[in-house]
């Protein structure tokens, strides 16, 4: 199955050396340095699954995950976070986060959700096709 | 052909006893006319036995006669029945719309309870600053500062408010469960480190006992950790500092079991039935929803499980959320 990941973070470096890792494998990401850029991205494509900072500056990962959902409701979310803040974990897995992840994360760990998260967004489109 | 009319009532005890052996509880009249309906046939028939030694023409006339009778009172009966039938299936109707409209009410209760504070303090933040803002205005001598304080005051109160809402829309939004191999270990895990670094702050320990054979299960995990995260967070927020949170983790046959134990305070006997209720929260105003227990029952009950909880007040609380493991016939 192929997946595309939308990598939303405003460290250069932390989005590019993923972006690598990602691509070994064969999964193509697009990268985006702020929420504002992540938001028109998905407006112009389709993305599987998103990997979101929760902390940026100006519009931070909670508001841009709210946007998400209203904007493209089957897309999963897995928020990525370097400060554990559990009252932003609890928000945004009641937002309908698909995951909440700590920062470092073992790369094979969060492949592995990514994997998982573009599952359950494949059931979810075919569900939808069959009413 | 119409049942016959009843001519005189039944004595007591024999109306009783139809009570007792029917179940029904009918009145004088209509006794009478279900006994006539049970009685009347067998007697015509009685009587045709003995009209047949006599006369055959009259027995074949009060046969037709019995036939006749017994129709009318079984279908007199039939239509009976499914009149009950109809009034009761029309009182459970109400009875849940009647149910239905006390937990609405109950509900907006609670809204306008938890929006009314904020905005009573938006109100009077906004009259104060409308205030300094005159006096700045008359003496050309602007104190700024505390007319910036009040607009911080009210920017928070007003998130407050947002933060109320989207909960209450989160709460409204019906979530379909989508089913997926999740290996419940590790979400509980993931779950927990989120956790961790709050309470080690708190200096809480947060201890996992999670098998490492714990079967996989079929359900949702994001749904699943949004229940595990709220009920890790209320175990959190009820300790003291010092305390032990405990996740547990077990499966058999049927289902598969997490506990989440604290040693807080637990849960005083007169809330233990009301902790599921939305917005009932011991919480002082603006630390608690009162929504985490009721979204997690909700949660719980769409993936077709149950959660419950013990408590020994002064002793702490768990709560449990059992999940089957083998879903009933209309799951994808
Ligand atoms: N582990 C616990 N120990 C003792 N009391 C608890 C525990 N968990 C829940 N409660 C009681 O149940 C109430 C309702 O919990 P619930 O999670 O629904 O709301 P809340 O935590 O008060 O607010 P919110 O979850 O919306 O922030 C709490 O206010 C508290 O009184
Ligand atoms: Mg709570």
């Amino acid at each position: 199955m192929e997946i595309r990941i939308l990598l939303v973070d405003d460290e250069a470096d932390f989005v590019e050396t993923m972006a690598k890792r990602f691509r070994i494998r064969k999964i193509t990401v697009a990268p985006a340095y702020s929420g504002v850029e992540a938001l028109k991205l998905m407006d112009e494509q389709d993305f599987d699954v998103v990997i979101l900072d929760v902390r940026m500056p100006g519009m931070d990962g909670l508001e841009v995950l709210r946007q998400i959902r209203l904007k493209r409701p089957l897309t999963e979310v897995i928020m990525l976070t370097g400060h554990a803040s559990l009252d932003a974990g609890m928000q945004g897995m009641n937002l309908g986060a698909y995951d909440y992840v700590l920062k470092p994360a073992d790369f094979d760990e969060l492949l592995d959700k990514v994997r998982r998260a573009a599952e359950r967004k494949a059931l979810n489109v075919r569900a939808q096709a069959k009413g | 052909m119409s049942a016959p009319r009843p001519r005189a009532s039944l004595p007591q005890s024999a109306r009783l006893l139809f009570a007792t052996a029917t179940g029904a509880r009918l009145g004088g009249e209509r006794t009478l006319v279900l006994w006539l309906h049970f009685l009347l046939p067998p007697a015509l028939a009685g009587l045709v036995v003995a009209a047949t030694f006599a006369s055959l023409p009259l027995a074949a006339l009060l046969a037709m006669a019995a036939l006749i009778m017994a129709a009318c009172s079984a279908r007199a009966l039939i239509r009976r029945l499914s009149e009950t039938e109809d009034a009761r299936s029309s009182l459970n109707a109400q009875l849940i719309q009647s149910q239905k409209l006390a937990a609405i009410g109950e509900l907006s209760a609670g809204i306008a309870h938890e929006i009314n504070n904020p905005l009573a303090i938006i109100a009077q933040e906004t009259e104060w600053a409308s205030h300094l803002l005159s006096e700045a205005e008359k003496s050309n001598e602007a104190d700024f500062a505390e007319v910036r304080d009040s607009l911080r005051e009210i920017r928070s109160q007003v998130d407050r408010c947002k933060n109320i809402t989207h909960k209450l829309l989160d709460f409204a939004r019906k979530r379909e469960p989508v089913l997926q191999d999740v290996d419940v270990a590790r979400l509980v895990d993931d779950m927990a480190r989120l956790v961790d670094k709050e309470a080690s702050y708190k200096n809480v320990s947060l201890t996992r006992k999670l098998p490492e054979d714990l079967p996989t299960l079929r359900t949702d995990a994001p749904l699943l950790r949004q229940v595990v995260l709220n009920l890790m967070t209320n175990a959190l927020q009820a300790v003291d500092r010092g305390g032990a949170i405990t996740v547990t983790a077990e499966a058999d046959d049927d289902s598969l079991t997490i506990h989440v134990a604290d040693n807080g305070p637990g849960i005083a006997p007169e809330n233990m039935d009301k902790i599921f209720n939305p917005f009932f929260t011991t919480k002082p105003p603006g630390q608690g929803t009162g929504l985490g227990l009721s979204l997690c029952h909700n949660l719980v009950s769409g993936m077709h499980g149950q959660i419950s909880v013990a408590s020994q007040p002064g002793q702490g609380a768990t709560f449990t959320v059992r999940l089957p493991r083998k879903l009933g016939g209309g799951q994808a």
